[in-house]
């Protein structure tokens, strides 16, 4: 999967048109294969550019900041890349025309070890949801499989369980990374952060981060798209797919098959509601 | 996947961590959220009726089951209580129409993850509990402590615990 | 610092004779910020209330718990006390150490009197984070509208207009009357129902106070209680009212014959039509969906012979908006359509008809003058029988519930039949008879005696043709045999259902129905006449089947309640609802998606201080909000509080246990 060119393409023609003032991308890393995140405004940046199955991180996020939420923004997505941008463009983050969209049909990228990363090979929608250019062949929805991990804790004892989390937990350092690197994760300040809330539980315990790293997943149920950002910046290497997995999976399984993102204008699982969601675990 | 819960030389067992114990004569705490319309009124009702129920329940009113967050519960069994009880109106009665539809899902996703992090999943329960139904708040009252009495005391993440 | 005073009462024996209310009250001065706590034999009394009221004056409290029965019982009766001694009457909290505690562990008094410490522990805890919340006042539009002019919309609109209170009256239909107007003689008094009826429409055209809108619809009702905008839809009737004399020329002209449904289709009416004689307005309106005029542009011989030239083909519909403080929906019923009786033969055999085509037979100005007839030959028919509970009590059919008014009406059919054919005999098919209301008993035990009608308990399993007869076979349960019944004609007392079009209206209005299209009412015994929106009310059968004296009764509670709501300029609303803090709002309308009133909008405010460029942030809207939290609990921000029971408040309950 080798898209530079006509990425690099349709960057200059976008800047010619005048039609954006900022371009994101993905860039070569200088000092080894990875690609990092590239956000240029001089067209003579533009032979930098690259796509390709190392191109991991989902750039989404950089619609974030005031400067390029306000700005004219050509973004490079992959499949669910688009869906979170999607998300974030239904919950009036972004304004669509302030966004000229390219849609990779992704065919999946790679991990640190060179293997096909875990969430594509669970990917659900490479394609594009979104999009005002598409490059490659569209491939369709595939079809829901719960996480391997998640299916292989389910089978464990509940200490166990208990015992692994409580030590993922305890090696949070609560240094906010997974938060600054998803793209629905916009607040303009944290509920985990005001301190003025009794939310607050800044100390850097085990039950401090089950409480954020609870929270956080909760707020991102239902929204979250898979793109493990937040796992590829933790620098405690924590498992966070796991808590949204989780939930994606049990959201899935109950709420009509929700899955975050997948049409314009659906908002999350928990802001709506069906008359025939189950009810057999309440008394 | 359950627990075996054994009565180790009269002390009672954490369901989460055997290695913690309890007197025999522990009581639990539960925490109670009860919406003001229909559960607490059926929690009055059942006062008024007076039927016994056990007393480890301490009860918190909120306007609506859709007023709970998720992190009353966690921030619940992460001090005082060793199991927690939320009850609303029953799906359709919401006294603000669709309150409890909304809640609902919060609360199955929420049950799930906790239980997937390790908790059992008897520490969280659920109920619709109408204005008119003082006898069921009490049956419901009396299962889940029982329940939680099973289940030993919590332990883990309690904020102490540094 | 906070100052906390705790006022812990024995109410008798009733939480004393559990809990160790002196302990109790020993425990509480433990706690540092309160600053007193007493203990009082009935603190909801006057001697009690004053001990709250000195208490507050003498020790500067912030705030106040009161350890006594349900908040749900007093609450307003301690807010009262505070805010006599001048002190914010929302900075009360009460324990409630009576219904969920001394009531409910009387056997263990030690477990009864920790759960009372630690009960008024949290409500301190809790009072120490309230808020001072003042109650909002909205203006308030001194306008109701009534939406259907039946009798249940013709006695609302009457009782507030008697008030002085202005009304907008919206009726479907051409002419107001509803289904009353359809009856002949109502139970349990035969009284004539055009007699009773008539005398109150003409009130209501005439009324200064009531503005009558027929032959239109509401199409949208923005705002909130007090300040509503409505849009109406007038249908063009093509025919100017202004300057009708109501001659009736243009209908005996109308050469166009199409089924009457104000005579259940019996007969035809024209396509330029009043529908019925004693219509108010009486004017009459033209069928655009059956004018040749209208649909093919030929004929126009209303207009040719009509002296004044008030038929105008010109005509289109006109939306109009009222501004209103109140509605009334008052749409009543419909009835049920028995075509999945098959085993009773409905739709094959002409001869089974519904109770009202029965009823408009035996009306006098009905379209058979008065007198029962066969639909196949138009003979006079002599053995008459009555099937009740047709689709109602009956799960298979969808309908789960009593119509309530069948039993009393299949009664005076009877009596009706033996009234207009002496020689008939009427058999009544039945499950039960239901006769509670006044003189209701004493009016079927007149139908049984007067008419010598046979009541045969037991239901009809199926009917079938002979000859020129219906063969009835039920059965009398009360002999334990299958009987069979040569009928001339059949009446199915079908089931009473709400109008069809009242889900739709009520996602209009923004009020829930239940699942039959009822709309539903805020509480089933206490609060029977309003919606869970404040401002809408209901009433008669569009709320569930009842009788006219009901329907009547629940009018005039509507009015009654229209009225207290535009007792003064303003409207006083309780202060506990939501609030958006800006600065924390991301403009994600998650919230306003999940508001059960769409009290949430959004707003643009500049991006920062003095900064000209806009962002969108979301906005409660203070006099909709109900106060339920809903937006709370999905705000992942934190950006909005509910006053009353805000985070910190609820927080501080859980950590003080």
């Amino acid at each position: 999967m080798d898209y530079s060119k006509q990425i690099q393409e349709i960057a200059s023609k976008l800047f010619a048109e005048n039609k954006i003032d900022y371009f994101v991308g993905y860039k070569q890393n200088s000092f080894d294969d990875s690609q990092v995140p590239f956000l240029i405004t001089d067209p003579a940046e533009i032979p930098k550019l690259v796509f390709t199955d190392k191109s991991v991180f989902n750039l989404a996020n950089y619609l974030k900041p005031d400067h390029t939420k306000r700005k004219r923004v050509g973004l490079v997505v992959k499949g669910c890349d688009s869906r979170a941008l999607n998300l974030m463009l239904t919950e009036s983050q972004v304004k669509r025309e302030n966004v000229y969209i390219i849609g990779i049909c992704c065919e999946g990228v790679l991990n640190d070890k060179g293997e096909k990363a875990q969430n594509c090979v669970e990917c659900v929608m490479p394609d594009p949801v979104v999009y005002d250019e598409r490059i490659g062949t569209p491939t369709g929805k595939r079809e829901y499989t719960v996480n391997a991990d998640i299916r292989e804790l389910a089978t464990k004892a509940l200490e166990e369980r208990a015992d692994y989390f409580e030590s993922i937990f305890a090696n949070c350092i609560r240094c906010n990374a997974c938060r600054h690197s998803c793209p629905l994760c916009y607040c303009a300040k944290c509920c985990l952060d005001q301190e003025t809330s009794t939310l607050y539980h800044g100390a850097n315990t085990s039950s401090g981060a089950m409480h954020a790293l609870m929270t956080w997943s909760l707020h991102l149920a239902g929204r979250c798209v898979d793109c493990r950002n937040c796992e590829k910046a933790c620098p405690s290497h924590l498992p966070l797919h796991l808590l949204h997995k989780q939930n994606e999976s049990v959201i899935y399984e109950n709420f009509q098959q929700h899955l975050a993102g997948m049409e314009k204008d659906n908002r999350g699982a928990f802001y709506k509601y069906s008359l025939s969601d189950p009810d057999d675990f309440i008394l | 996947m359950e627990t075996e819960i054994k009565e180790a030389q009269g002390k009672i067992v954490s369901a989460e961590n055997p290695g913690i114990t309890a007197p025999a004569d522990w009581q639990p705490v539960i925490i109670g959220i009860l919406c003001n319309w229909c559960s607490y009124a059926g929690s009055d009702l059942t006062g008024t009726s007076r039927i016994q129920y056990p007393p480890n329940i301490r009860i918190i009113r909120v306007p609506c089951s859709s007023r709970v967050d998720p992190w009353f519960i966690i921030k619940s069994l992460q001090t005082a209580a060793d199991g927690v009880l939320i009850s609303g109106c029953h799906p359709g009665d919401c006294h603000y129409i669709s309150g409890n539809y909304y809640a609902r899902r919060r609360f199955l996703v929420t049950k799930k993850l906790l239980n997937f992090i390790g908790y059992h999943e008897n520490r969280v329960q659920f109920s619709w509990v109408s204005a008119a139904e003082g006898p069921k708040f009490a049956k419901v009252v009396a299962k889940v402590t029982e329940d939680i009495k099973k289940l030993g005391p919590l332990h883990r993440y309690k904020k102490e615990n540094f | 610092m906070a100052r906390v005073g705790v006022f812990v009462c024995f109410c008798g024996a009733n939480i004393a004779g559990v809990v160790d209310v002196p302990a109790v009250v020993q425990e509480a001065k433990k706690i540092k910020e309160v600053k007193i706590a007493i203990e009082y034999k009935y603190m909801c009394s006057d001697p009690g209330q004053q001990m709250i009221r000195d208490a507050i004056v003498q020790n500067r409290l912030t705030s106040v718990v009161v350890a006594a029965c349900s908040p749900r019982m007093h609450e307003k009766t301690f807010r009262k006390a505070l805010s006599d001694a001048g002190m914010n009457p929302y900075l009360l909290e009460i324990a409630n150490i009576r219904e969920h505690s001394s009531w409910v562990h009387q056997k263990d008094k030690k477990a009864a009197t920790e759960k009372a410490s630690d009960l008024i522990r949290m409500a301190i805890a809790k009072s120490i984070a309230n808020e001072q919340l003042h109650e909002i006042s909205v203006p308030v539009t001194k306008r109701a509208l009534v939406i259907g002019g039946g009798i249940a919309g013709i006695q609302a609109a009457l009782d507030i207009a008697d008030a002085r209170i202005p009304v907008t009256l919206v009726e479907k239909s051409p002419s107001i009357g509803g289904r009353m107007a359809q009856l002949d003689e109502t139970f349990p008094t035969l009284d004539c129902s055009q007699c009773i009826l008539t005398p109150k429409m003409v009130d209501v055209a005439a009324h200064p106070y009531i503005e009558l809108i027929p032959y239109s619809e509401v199409i949208e009702l923005n705002g909130y209680v007090g300040n509503y905008k409505a849009k109406i839809k007038k249908k063009a009737s093509y025919v100017d009212f202004s300057t009708c004399t109501g001659c009736g020329t243009c209908t005996q002209k109308c050469p166009v014959k199409v089924p009457n449904e104000f005579n259940m289709n019996i007969d035809k009416r024209k396509a330029i039509y009043t529908p019925f004689p004693q219509a108010v307005p009486n004017k009459p309106v033209i069928d655009a969906e059956h004018c040749t005029m209208l649909l093919k542009g030929k004929c126009g011989i209303c207009a040719k012979f009509c002296e004044k030239g008030s038929i105008n083909f010109k005509m289109v519909d006109e939306v109009i908006e009222r501004e209103i403080g109140a509605v009334v929906i008052a749409t009543g019923y419909d009835l049920w359509d028995p075509k999945p009786y098959e085993e009773y033969g409905v739709g094959r055999y002409k001869d089974i008809i519904t109770s009202l085509e029965f009823e408009r037979m035996v009306s006098a100005s009905g379209p058979t003058n008065g007198v029962p007839v066969r639909p196949s030959d138009g003979k006079v028919p002599k053995n008459v029988v009555f099937i009740k509970c047709i689709g109602s009590r009956d799960e298979a059919k969808g309908i789960e519930y009593c119509s309530k008014i069948c039993c009393m009406y299949t009664a005076k059919h009877a009596i009706l039949l033996h009234h207009k054919v002496h020689d008939s005999h009427a058999y009544i098919f039945y499950m039960d008879i239901r006769a509670a209301g006044k003189g209701y008993e004493e009016f079927v035990k007149r139908a049984q005696v007067e008419t010598a009608a046979t009541y045969l308990r037991g239901r009809v399993s199926k009917i079938y043709k002979k000859g020129d007869k219906l063969m009835v076979r039920g059965e009398d349960a009360q002999i334990g045999q299958v009987v069979e019944v040569e009928a001339d004609l059949v009446v199915l007392a079908t089931a009473v259902i709400a109008p069809k079009d009242n889900p739709a209206l009520a996602r209009l209005l923004g009020v829930s129905y239940d699942k039959y299209g009822y709309m539903s009412e805020a509480h089933p015994k206490l609060r029977p006449v309003e919606t869970a929106k404040a401002g809408i009310f209901l009433a008669g059968c569009t709320q569930a089947p009842k009788d006219i004296p009901d329907t009547v009764a629940q009018a005039s509670a509507c009015a009654a309640k229209v009225c207290g709501l535009f007792a003064g300029d303003t409207m006083k609303k309780d202060p506990m609802i939501s609030t958006i803090n800006n600065e924390f709002c991301s403009g994600c309308q998650n919230c306003v998606t999940v508001c059960p009133y769409q009290a949430i909008v959004t707003e643009e405010i500049p991006l920062g201080y003095g900064s000209k460029e806009l962002r969108t942030v979301a906005k409660i809207n203070e006099g909709v909000c109900q106060g339920c939290g809903s937006c709370v609990a999905v705000c992942r921000s934190m950006a909005i509080s509910l006053a009353g029971f805000t985070d910190p408040q609820i927080i501080n309950e859980i950590v003080a246990i």
